[in-house]
């Protein structure tokens, strides 16, 4: 709802374009028209997830169980499809299952009042997993129809389905965040809860769509998952959440609410996603490329405070 | 030979926050074995002196003196190492730890060694010693969270006097105490003067001022009004020179209330322990004051009509066009056309990630929405002639709110409720501001009341509602007790209904 200074929204952009540059002339490979789309679909299931932490993580929570709810999703999606259920209705029962487990989510924090959204999505975290396991009986779910893959993991007019599918839910989350009562509901809620609800905003209504809406992103990450691994394993998304709280934070959203773009959140997960293509370009190991990113949040971070001290003392 | 010094004396203090004196030129003396009471309204710089005596805040000129030599304090750690600790209204403890490691944090006794390893019982012997010195008899061992409030004001002063305190300052230390439990602590403190103990308490209880206190010292508008024997001054001298002279007439005036139709009704509002029986109407075009000290259940009125707190009975109405409306909560206070501006602007006011034109918008007016959507260009126009009316200073709608001054960041608040507002709620809508945005705020709420919009204003500071109201009400621990208008009330008559000193006529 704050239109930040163009040039303050230029940072992170300006990262992403830097590290092109630096990849570009590090690799040969790097600026091809193929490892481009690569990048894109790597990070597109991130990006997804992205888009439903940054939701909630602009009413100052956060939600953890996301990566789990990937995994009891895409079990629950497989499970349907391999049981003769077509892809179309298996996909919407997952999409509907990952929005029930977040509005749960939500309803432990408005209901049960329980003291912060860490707790009861650190909860959900092992209860989804738990139960994705269960379902599954610990193995993957192999013998998906044929068209699935090929439909949701393929790509339209050249361009990978998984980016386009990103690209809508970018569209949508954008709008719905910028345009609608609701979105700019929660940003007011972040910002200052007790002065939205001296406004009349039904904060724990919104809240519990905050939390529905980012189970359903991990419901929809689940369904291009599945399709790009063209089964459903049980412990997939596991640690997902935290990339994505990455992508958030290196997209310029406060931890403490009310500020967050989807722009941004793109931009912090295109960085995420080319850093680890361009390090796997240049054979740097898995093993630094979590050194990397570590070091990249954290000064994502410190780049964002120095910009708030500026902005104030200005 | 001359007399011996007083224990702690201030000359000649003066401190100022920006443009604006907070002290000028005020000088104490407190001698051992004295309770000296401070007095004044809020805003009459209390607490501004409490902070440089307790070392918390440095004075801009002027001189301290312990025992007659120049001291300086630069923080509270070295207040405490020279004798001056302060007792704050809320006992600053931490409720999971004991009440002897509370009355030793900071100066646990601990054995030899690199462990450190705390001396279980020296600490439990040192905290006894100190409520011994109170005569009281607290368990050292209870967690301070389960202790009751009366005993945690009193481990505060026993850890003041752990810290070898001989001087204590206490910040109303009674406000939140039932009678008897008042009367144990004045007993406990009695005990302390006869021990050589010098008290400087503050506290807004006028009798309780009068039964323990030695001297008093008036303080308003920054400026030491008077020090004096506390037996020589009368309750009502007391409380005219705490409140002062006749507010200059131009302050006053104001134009009459141009309706007679009530447009809020509260019928025994209640809220058990907090709020008792509050009925009141407000007519068009009205403005009422509701008076009171802190804690009389001001804010909590207001809040309660607003529907943001819960109540336990009662009815709230207000007049629509199709008839009388009733309201519980605060989406139905708002359809009804109730609006609130709370008290603390930053807490509960703003939106401070957000711009201006976002945080006029927050209250979206029913013509800002479509079907979910916002209408960007209604909001903007919205909070355009918002700025426009109430002449908020800042470059534009989409500048960040937190860059406004503090009268423009009320303004802002304010400027959520021109439109599709029947009554309007004020909690303090002056505080933090300065003179010549006050004065304009004023002028703000009285043309909303000349174009039928009734007001229930709340303040801490008399003179502001006489200049402001029609009516007041008056509140004391949570009832109304008295009803003056405006010809009628006296700045002397509404704080002795406040403090309890007379007990209200029928009105």
């Amino acid at each position: 709802m704050i239109r930040t200074p163009w040039w303050q929204r230029l940072a992170p952009l300006l990262g992403l374009f830097l590290l092109c540059v630096v990849l570009s002339l590090a690799s040969p490979h790097f600026l091809t028209v193929d490892n481009l789309l690569n990048v894109l679909r790597q990070s597109a299931i991130n990006a997804i997830l992205a888009l439903g932490q940054l939701v909630v993580i602009i009413t100052a929570g956060i939600d953890l169980s996301i990566g789990s709810v990937v995994g009891l999703t895409i079990v629950i999606l497989t499970l349907l499809m391999r049981h003769g259920v077509p892809a179309l209705p298996a996909a919407l029962v997952a999409l509907v299952v990952g929005t029930l487990i977040g509005l749960g989510n939500g309803l432990l924090l408005t209901r049960l009042r329980l003291p912060h959204p860490f707790i009861s999505t650190l909860g959900t975290l092992n209860v989804a997993r738990g139960a994705a396991l269960l379902l599954a009986g610990g193995v993957p779910i192999s013998g998906l129809p044929p068209g699935f893959r090929e439909v949701v993991a393929g790509s339209l007019l050249g361009v990978p389905m998984p980016v386009v599918i990103a690209g809508l839910a970018y569209l949508v989350t954008h709008v719905f965040l910028s345009r609608t009562v609701y979105g700019r509901d929660l940003y007011a809620i972040g910002g200052n809860r007790e002065a939205a609800r001296l406004c009349g905003i039904p904060v724990d209504r919104r809240l519990n769509l905050a939390y529905a809406l980012s189970g359903a992103s991990a419901g929809l990450a689940a369904i291009v998952l599945a399709a790009r691994m063209n089964s459903g394993f049980p412990l997939a998304g596991t640690g997902a959440e935290l990339d994505a709280i990455a992508a958030v934070i290196i997209g310029g959203a406060s931890f403490f609410g009310g500020v967050g773009t989807v722009g941004g959140t793109l931009i912090g997960a295109l960085i995420i996603g080319f850093l680890r293509n361009g390090l796997n370009l240049l054979d740097v190991s898995a093993f630094w490329q979590m050194i990397v990113i570590g070091v990249v949040i954290v000064v994502a971070v410190w780049i964002d405070v120095l910009r708030q001290r500026v902005g104030r003392t200005a | 030979m001359t007399p011996a010094p007083p224990l702690f004396e201030v000359r000649a203090l003066t401190k100022r926050f920006g443009a604006q004196a907070a002290l000028e030129d005020v000088s104490l003396q407190v001698a051992a074995g004295e309770v000296h009471a401070l007095a004044g309204e809020n805003g009459a710089g209390k607490s501004t002196l409490m902070a440089i005596l307790s070392g918390a805040l440095a004075p801009d000129e002027g001189t301290i003196l312990w025992e007659g030599r120049p001291v300086v304090l630069p923080d509270v750690r070295a207040a405490q190492a020279l004798g001056v600790s302060i007792v704050h209204q809320e006992p600053q403890l931490v409720a999971s730890l004991s009440v002897a490691e509370n009355i030793g944090l900071g100066r646990l006794p601990h054995r030899a060694g690199p462990l450190r390893l705390v001396d279980a019982r020296a600490m439990r012997a040192a905290a006894r010693a100190a409520l011994d010195r109170l005569g009281v008899a607290v368990p050292v061992d209870a967690a301070v969270g389960a202790i009751g409030v009366a005993q945690r004001q009193l481990v505060a002063i026993a850890r003041a006097l752990h810290f070898g305190a001989r001087l204590i300052i206490l910040d109303e230390p009674t406000s939140s105490l039932s009678l008897g439990e008042v009367e144990a602590l004045l007993a406990s403190l009695r005990g302390l003067r006869a021990r050589g103990t010098a008290l400087v308490y503050i506290s807004h209880r006028l009798e309780e001022l009068r039964a323990i206190a030695d001297r008093v010292t008036v303080l308003r508008d920054g400026r030491v009004v008077t020090t004096a024997p506390m037996a020589d001054l009368s309750q009502e001298a007391l409380i005219a020179a705490m409140s002062g002279r006749e507010l200059a007439a131009d302050l006053q005036a104001g134009p009459p209330p141009s309706g007679t139709e009530p447009r809020l009704r509260v019928r025994d509002l209640a809220r058990a322990g907090r709020l008792h029986a509050i009925t009141l109407d407000v007519r068009e075009g009205e403005i009422v004051g509701l008076a009171g000290l802190m804690g009389s259940g001001r804010s909590r009125a207001l809040r309660t009509i607003f529907g943001a707190d819960a109540r336990d009975a009662g009815t709230v109405e207000v007049r629509a066009d199709e008839g009388w409306r009733g309201v519980r909560d605060v989406a139905g206070a708002i359809a009804a056309g109730l609006g609130l501006v709370p008290e603390d602007r930053r807490a509960l006011g703003l939106v401070f990630t957000a711009t201006v034109g976002d945080n006029i918008g927050l209250r979206t007016p029913p013509s800002g929405r479509r079907w979910g959507f916002l209408r960007p260009q209604v909001l903007r126009a919205v909070a355009e002639a918002a700025v426009a009316t109430l002449r908020i200073k800042t470059r534009g709608i989409d500048d960040p709110v937190r860059t406004l001054s503090g009268g423009n960041q009320q303004k802002v608040v304010l400027g959520r409720w021109l439109r599709d507002t029947r009554v309007l709620l004020l909690d303090e809508p002056t505080r933090g501001v300065d003179v010549s945005a006050k004065a304009e705020i004023h002028r703000h709420l009285r043309a909303l009341a000349a174009s039928g919009m009734a007001l229930l204003v709340a303040s801490s500071e008399i003179p502001e509602l006489l200049a402001l109201c029609d009516r007041i009400l008056v509140m004391r621990q949570g009832r109304v007790v008295g009803e003056r208008t405006r010809a009628q009330a006296t700045p002397a008559e509404i704080l002795s209904l406040a403090t309890g000193a007379t007990e209200a006529r029928a009105s």
